[in-house]
């Protein structure tokens, strides 16, 4: 490893590493614009330069260009460097409008720090400054041209990092524009980073523009709670009002960025019509009433009909000490088992991913972007879990093929192979394709064990279906077969239920093949993950709860931030069930239907508003803290965001408590003084000998915690008939897949004003050759007569996704719970043009 | 065929080109006599020789340009007794006369004939090659130019065409780039690499692929020097191409042209097709194990693209901007293959280099500068167009004998060299070898060939505003101090030109052209103040004249000058006053005009416009 200089201290540091970086190794700051670290060196800035002392460069050179050699010498204070950096310095202020005052930026702008660090302060400059037009650039990001510095990292960003074109360098000379051909909606999910990017005001987000000034801002660590990566921001409120979400470094995570969902989904908090008070049957309480209230109707249905009378339904939004909380809780009163999934096939398979995580397999999201071959199963990477899409193009991007097997049309950003494989073909393909990958040379060497399970693989008939795309199976093949770090990517939602644990079976396989193999699983929910552990080991499921309050056994339920409606099939069913119930308990921060029909509700703090914990789909529990109190925004309050002229002690509108706070509560007014004894909310984790600490203020490391053993199960799959059959062709019916968007789809950021303005109508995807046999086409509205009524959607057809299934959006506008159970069969007479 | 049998083919060809026809017409049609006529010269010959039934005992033919651009249209005639008359300056209407009495008649028309070009020499009329331009200049690169037929392969292989390649292929790659490093030769695009070195890098540099690229992106104002040879001689360059892909190891050859050399692309164009039918590309070159191929891209004309790094990812289809060096193109270039880059002049160079040998081209030039260069002409003198003289060959000889003086008889003030690249080199350097080394050491370059000379009522200021006008117009955009910094010497060079600036302002150029020249990216940048620091080191005072006096001394800057009607010399003749776009010239015939200072606009429309030089400029 080459050793350097750099003013007088010394270091070593890896071969290849940049001057720039192995300054920052010693706590040495090099100014710059144009280098970022995730984006790599381009050398367009100028503004790193540093005089070489020593070694076989001399003079003013650029440090972000120049790896370290051994031998070489370097001053970043010497005269010579320092002058230099103070004419670009000047050169970059010759444009800029030093429009500070009013800019979003100001008080947070590198330009700004850069310029009063390099020294300049005089102009000489005579001439006139050149100005542009500025463009719409959608809703979520304003743009500023005449600030731009050209520092180019917004358009490299865009276009290499994400993958999009719609926005890049135009121009030349001093005329050097950055935007898009024409004013328009930015098409890239990603686009929120260019804010964060950006170092100057070029691009601002519109939510908090020119609404708080950044060095006002309450800001604090926290986490993106809008699908289960967890990607880790930094919150920024003030005036009650959280005004930004940005993204945040973390090692494990591999990047800073962050997606539009993630940064612009934040809007459910500070949001008019969330409920904040307490309500007791229709009138406002305050909360102290309503729980007390809550805990003696708890008490008489517990004390009159027993406490299996009583179900509780967490979800995967809860925080892990929500969901611990309510385990306690139940164990406490010795009530049922919570439940955490509404649709028992997803329990089954998001317990089955998590109860196969192991240390052996796991890896992380920036492993998944070193990877050097990516097979996705069953997932939609850009509109399941966006920040792994972009994971995926990076990998690619360093010579990593990906493959993406699953029904839906494919978005990803990046070349890959898509093939359209109907859910309850996917393990058939999947296993014959690890198999024929294997033959003949590297089966040899695995171990008999394995071997035995490799030869059970199911071989040609799955490729029937891709008989004319052989090139494309020949391409998968000739890539694992030559990958020496591969990931397997797994879904859990459209998949069979078996095929996360057939996933982990074949990462564990290949890993003895290849030496090398990762497992990641997409899960359902921010902390689905702590959903599946705490679910408990009983069998079981929501549906017998609801059998069981249509049968009048459950008296009272109690909905922990968690609204059935949403992913309950049959709407109709699930609202007469409900009806039976003697006593609703809504605790809860989202203005969900139940809310309005509980006979106690109870309002519930935000991500932002306390300090909690969430366990990403890696298993990596990770730590997020409270960035304000929480009550009315000041906007809402005084119509403006000046504070108010009259004063009170009490913030209007904070009457809510943390989730996990109010069961406690309750839970000590059920059992009375003493009587009950709250299990430790943290003994439910612990899970052999990776049980995690209880967190505390100082035991939360920065990247996170993984919480997986070291090997889970040692038994390899035990074959199953039925894994790997095909469906009879003759069925005349479509599977339907609900399925998530990036935008629209997910419960919390649905409620974001931002989002809202960036709606999409609600659409179907069907096969193309489907849709020709049954006399549809493209942007037609389909009527479907299903059991709970008709649904109508419009239509879209795609050549490159797989026949038999229907793939509809969870769009939060739409009503597609229809169905009498989850199995969501549309037989295709039932289906028409309207 | 062997090459043998498709020399003797070319042989019979060209002494049919040369012999079997008794009369014979030669078009110098190049783009720049097309811009004076040439095609229309050509139809009107056509006409007259089918008026007088003599087409079919006389070839008319297109050639390319022999470098006498003040001249066009050229024209050469050969009559019934084989002698060839070089005619200068010929029009349609000039074409009857001609024909008639050179062709007809069998009298050259003495007035018009620049040189004989073989026969018995005339009264009055000097051979080609003792004309006092012609004299001094080697031509190597320019072997071919305006004597064959540039779209006949058989005239380039007659006249040694292809047996450089043919000579090549009997040696070992590394032979081949040993005998170039032998020759001297060093690239012709400006910086002056050794060939040699340059290819030996690219044939070590480990790789199954490899590229060659010829950089025909001749962006410099004011030289023409690749289109003349693309457009003369396609071949000569393209045989280099295919010699250097031999000596690295390539098999794709790449042609960067840009899209404003329509002609030369279509030259290229055909060229390659010529060869592809000779078997001179693709699989099996002559017949050997090596196989290679050649494709043209077209640039958009962005100035930067004659950068190697910009150019390369231009061919990438990318936006044509630099990359940080190292690696350099012999180790990651084009597609991140080893690639190797040369410009249109080196590569016509090597092709004569493998026909006649290192020793051959050694004995040209100085001790470090071997060879020939071709040098483009223009600006303020006698004789504009493009010459190739030997390295080393004095400042003095160029403008004076070859270029013929600065017209009028003016004094001779400077010479840009480089283009916007370069420097200015003042008068008193006139006995200076013009090589890389003595060049450098007068603050200019020798850059692609660019000669732009100034005489005394040329402004330094105006000049090195104008070359920054270009560079801040063709700067790429994508590092700093060429983006902002030719903006900040052009603004500042504009308000010097307009009288506005301060003495200050002299030493902020010079510390913002250092800076920019320590650290731009690419060429353009650290070049781009070039013409700024070398006039403030040569012509200060005219700077200080400017900041400090508030003028002009040669009357060029409008805003510091005005224009007088001297009353002494002004006849009345009423020729500057309908000249005058913004009616500023008031006078009645026979009287003295005056010029309303207010509404004059200081075009200069008045000073051409009279004969008696009354117009004075203050």
């Amino acid at each position: 490893m080459p050793r350097i200089i750099i003013d007088g201290l010394e270091i070593e540091v890896p071969q290849g590493t940049k001057v720039i970086d192995a300054a920052e190794r010693l706590g040495i700051m090099i100014p710059r614009f144009c280098y970022l670290k995730s984006l790599g060196a381009v050398g367009a800035c100028r503004m790193c330069a540093v005089t070489f002392l020593q070694g076989p460069f001399k003079g003013v050179q650029m440090s972000c260009m120049i790896d370290v050699q051994d031998g070489m010498s370097v001053s970043t204070t010497h005269e010579e460097a320092v002058a230099f950096r103070k004419q670009v310095i000047e050169w970059l202020m010759l444009n800029h409008p030093h429009d500070c005052p009013v800019c979003d930026e100001g008080g947070q702008c590198l330009l700004q720090d850069e310029t009063v660090s390099g020294g300049h302060g005089i102009r000489r400059y005579r001439g006139k400054k050149r100005t542009y037009r500025n463009q719409y650039l959608g809703v979520f990001i304003a743009h500023e041209m005449n600030r731009c510095i050209h520092c180019y990292r917004c358009s490299r960003f865009y276009q290499e990092y994400c993958g999009y074109r719609d926005l890049g360098v135009l121009q030349m000379a001093d005329r050097v524009y950055f935007g898009r051909f024409e004013d328009g909606q930015l098409e890239s999910p990603f686009s929120g980073n260019l804010v964060d990017l950006c170092p100057t005001g070029v691009y601002t987000d519109i939510p908090a523009r020119h609404k708080v000034r950044s060095w006002d801002l309450n800001r604090s660590p926290s986490l993106c709670i809008h699908c289960s990566l967890g990607c880790n921001t930094v919150a920024n409120a003030r005036h009650r009002t959280v005004w930004r979400v940005e993204g945040r470094f973390n090692e494990a995570l591999g990047s800073e960025f962050i997606c539009d969902r993630g940064r612009f989904g934040f809007g459910h908090t500070n949001h008019p019509i969330r409920p904040r008070r307490a309500k007791e049957g229709s009138s406002f309480v305050s909360l102290k009433d309503a729980m007390k209230s809550a805990a003696e109707k708890l008490r008489h249905i517990h004390a009159t009909f027993g406490a299996q009378a009583i179900a509780c339904l967490g979800s995967a939004r809860n925080s892990l000490e929500t969901q611990t909380t309510l385990r306690s809780f139940c164990e406490g009163l010795r009530l049922p088992e919570p439940h955490f999934f509404v649709n028992p096939h997803v329990k089954k398979k998001v317990c089955g991913a998590v109860a196969r995580l192991d240390e052996r397999v796991a890896v992380s999201l920036n492993q998944v972007a070193h990877a050097d071959f990516v097979l996705a199963v069953g997932t939609d990477p850009l509109n399941e879990a966006p920040m792994l899409a972009l994971a995926m193009r990076q990998a690619q991007r360093q010579g990593a093929s990906l493959v993406v097997l699953d029904p839906r049309p494919s978005f990803l950003p990046a070349p890959h192979v898509h093939m359209g494989v109907a859910p309850e073909a996917l393990n058939g393909v999947l296993g014959g394709l690890v198999r024929k990958a294997m033959e003949p040379g590297e089966r040899e060497n695995t171990a008999l064990r394995s071997r035995g399970f490799l030869q059970s693989l199911p071989g040609e008939p799955f490729f029937r279906a891709f008989s004319d795309e052989q090139e494309k199976v020949d391409a998968v093949l000739s890539g694992l077969k030559k990958s020496r770090n591969p990931v397997l990517v797994c879904g859990t939602e459209v998949v069979r239920e078996s095929t996360p644990s057939l996933c982990a079976d074949l990462a564990l396989l290949l890993k003895e093949v290849k030496g090398r193999c990762g497992l990641f699983y997409v899960l359902p929910g921010a902390n689905a993950f702590g959903s599946a552990l705490l679910s408990g080991s009983g069998e079981s499921t929501f549906l017998d709860v609801i059998q069981s309050m249509e049968r009048g056994f459950t008296k009272a339920l109690v909905l922990v931030e968690s609204d059935p409606f949403v992913h309950f099939p049959h709407q109709e069913r699930l609202r007469e069930a409900m009806k039976k119930l003697e006593l609703l308990v809504v605790l809860d921060h989202l203005p969900s239907l139940p809310v309005q029909t509980s006979q106690v509700f109870l309002p519930t703090s935000t991500l932002f508003e306390v300090d909690s914990t969430f366990i990403s789909q890696e298993g990596r529990v990770q730590w997020s803290r409270a960035v304000h109190e929480g009550g009315i925004p000041m906007e809402q309050w005084t119509g403006g965001t000046h504070p108010p002229r009259v004063h009170s002690t009490v913030i209007p509108g904070r009457d809510f408590r943390a989730c996990g706070e109010i069961l406690k509560e309750m839970a000590r007014i059920v059992g009375g003084k003493g009587k009950v004894f709250l299990p430790d909310p943290w003994s439910f984790l612990e899970r052999g000998p990776s049980a995690p600490e209880a967190p505390s203020r100082g035991n939360r490391p920065a990247d996170g915690k993984r919480l997986i053993p070291r090997e889970s199960s040692p038994e390899l799959f035990p074959l199953q008939e039925g894994h790997f059959t095909l469906r009879e062709e003759t069925e005349h019916a479509f599977e339907l897949l609900v399925v998530e968007a990036v935008f629209g789809t997910e419960e919390l950021s649905a409620h974001s004003p931002a989002m809202e303005k960036w709606e999409w109508e609600p659409h179907m995807w069907m096969h193309e050759q489907d849709a020709f046999e049954l006399g549809f086409s493209q942007d037609e509205v389909i009527g479907m007569d299903l059991d709970g009524g008709t649904l109508e959607v419009k239509l879209k057809v795609c050549p490159a996704m797989a026949r038999g299934v229907l793939v509809l959006p969870r769009h939060h506008r739409l009503q597609w719970q229809k169905f009498s159970d989850f199995s969501m069969r549309v037989p295709h007479d039932c289906m028409r043009k309207s | 065929m062997s090459f043998k049998q498709i020399q003797e083919q070319a042989n019979v060809e060209w002494e049919a080109f040369t012999r079997s026809q008794p009369l014979r017409v030669l078009v110098g049609s190049a783009t720049c006599g097309r811009a004076a006529g040439a095609l229309e010269v050509m139809e009107a010959f056509e006409e007259e020789l089918g008026k007088r039934s003599l087409t079919s005992r006389t070839g008319v033919y297109e050639v390319g340009c022999l470098g006498m651009c003040y001249a066009e249209v050229l024209v050469e005639l050969t009559g019934a007794d084989g002698r060839r008359i070089l005619y200068e300056g010929v029009s349609p209407k000039s074409v009857p006369s001609l024909v008639d009495s050179h062709l007809v008649e069998g009298h050259p028309l003495l007035d018009k004939a620049i040189a004989v070009m073989e026969g018995d020499s005339l009264e009055g009329v000097s051979h080609f090659s003792q004309l006092p331009n012609v004299e001094h200049q080697v031509r190597v690169v320019m072997r071919n130019c305006g004597v064959i037929d540039p779209t006949r392969v058989s005239h380039y292989i007659a006249r040694g065409g292809y047996s450089g390649m043919h000579r090549a292929l009997s040696m070992t790659p590394e032979e081949v780039v040993a005998e170039m490093t032998a020759s001297g030769l060093r690239g012709r695009g400006g910086a002056g690499f050794p060939t040699g070195v340059k290819w030996g890098f690219a044939r070590k540099s480990p790789g199954d692929t490899k590229y060659v690229i010829c950089n025909a992106d001749e962006g410099d104002p004011g030289a023409f020097m690749d289109r003349s040879v693309l457009e003369g001689d396609p071949h000569a360059v393209l045989e280099g191409l295919l010699i250097a892909g031999y000596a690295i190891g390539a098999s794709q050859g790449y042609v960067y042209c840009r899209a404003e050399y329509p002609l030369a692309i279509e030259r290229v164009e055909e060229a390659i097709e010529q060869m592809r039918e000779k078997g001179f590309l693709g699989e099996g070159v002559m017949g050997s194990s090596f196989s290679f191929d050649i494709k043209i891209k077209k640039g958009a004309g962005a100035f930067v693209c004659g950068e190697e790094t910009s150019l390369m990812q231009s061919i990438e289809g990318k936006r044509g901007m630099p990359r940080s060096r190292p690696p350099f193109p012999a180790v990651s270039g084009l597609f991140g293959k080893p690639t190797n880059i040369n410009n249109v002049e080196t590569l016509a160079s090597v092709s004569a280099i493998m026909e006649k040998g290192a020793q051959w081209y050694q004995g040209f030039g100085t001790e470090k500068s071997k060879g020939t260069k071709t040098f483009a002409l223009a600006g303020k003198i006698n004789r504009t167009g493009l010459i190739e003289v030997p390295m080393g060959i004095p400042l003095k000889t160029i403008i004076e004998d070859i270029g013929g003086g600065v017209p009028d008889g003016k004094k001779f003030k400077a010479v840009q060299t480089g283009g916007p690249s370069g420097g200015c080199v003042p008068a008193r350097f006139m006995d200076l070898p013009v090589d890389y080394e003595h060049l450098a050491q007068v603050g200019s370059i020798m850059g692609s060939g660019g000669m732009i000379v100034m005489d005394e009522e040329s402004c330094m200021v105006d000049v090195a505003r104008y070359f920054l006008t270009f560079t801040e117009n063709e700067s790429c955009g994508k590092c700093v101090p060429c983006r902002m910094g030719t903006q900040h010497l052009l603004k500042t060079l504009t308000h010097i030109s307009e009288g506005c600036a301060t003495p200050d302002q002299i030493e902020t150029m010079r510390k913002v052209g250092d800076s920019m020249k320590k650290g731009s990216l690419c060429g353009l940048g650290q070049t781009a103040p070039n013409p700024v620091l070398t006039t403030l080191r040569y012509f200060e005072d005219e700077y200080r004249a400017h900041i400090e006096d508030k003028k002009c001394p040669a009357g060029v800057c409008r805003a510091l000058i005005t224009f007088h009607i001297d009353p002494q010399l002004c006849t009345g003749c009423m020729a500057c006053a309908p000249a005058c776009p913004v009616d500023a010239i008031s006078g009645e015939k026979k009287k003295t005009h005056h010029i309303d200072q207010n509404l004059c606009i200081r075009c200069g429309s008045c000073r051409q416009a009279c004969k008696f030089d009354a117009v004075v400029v203050n």
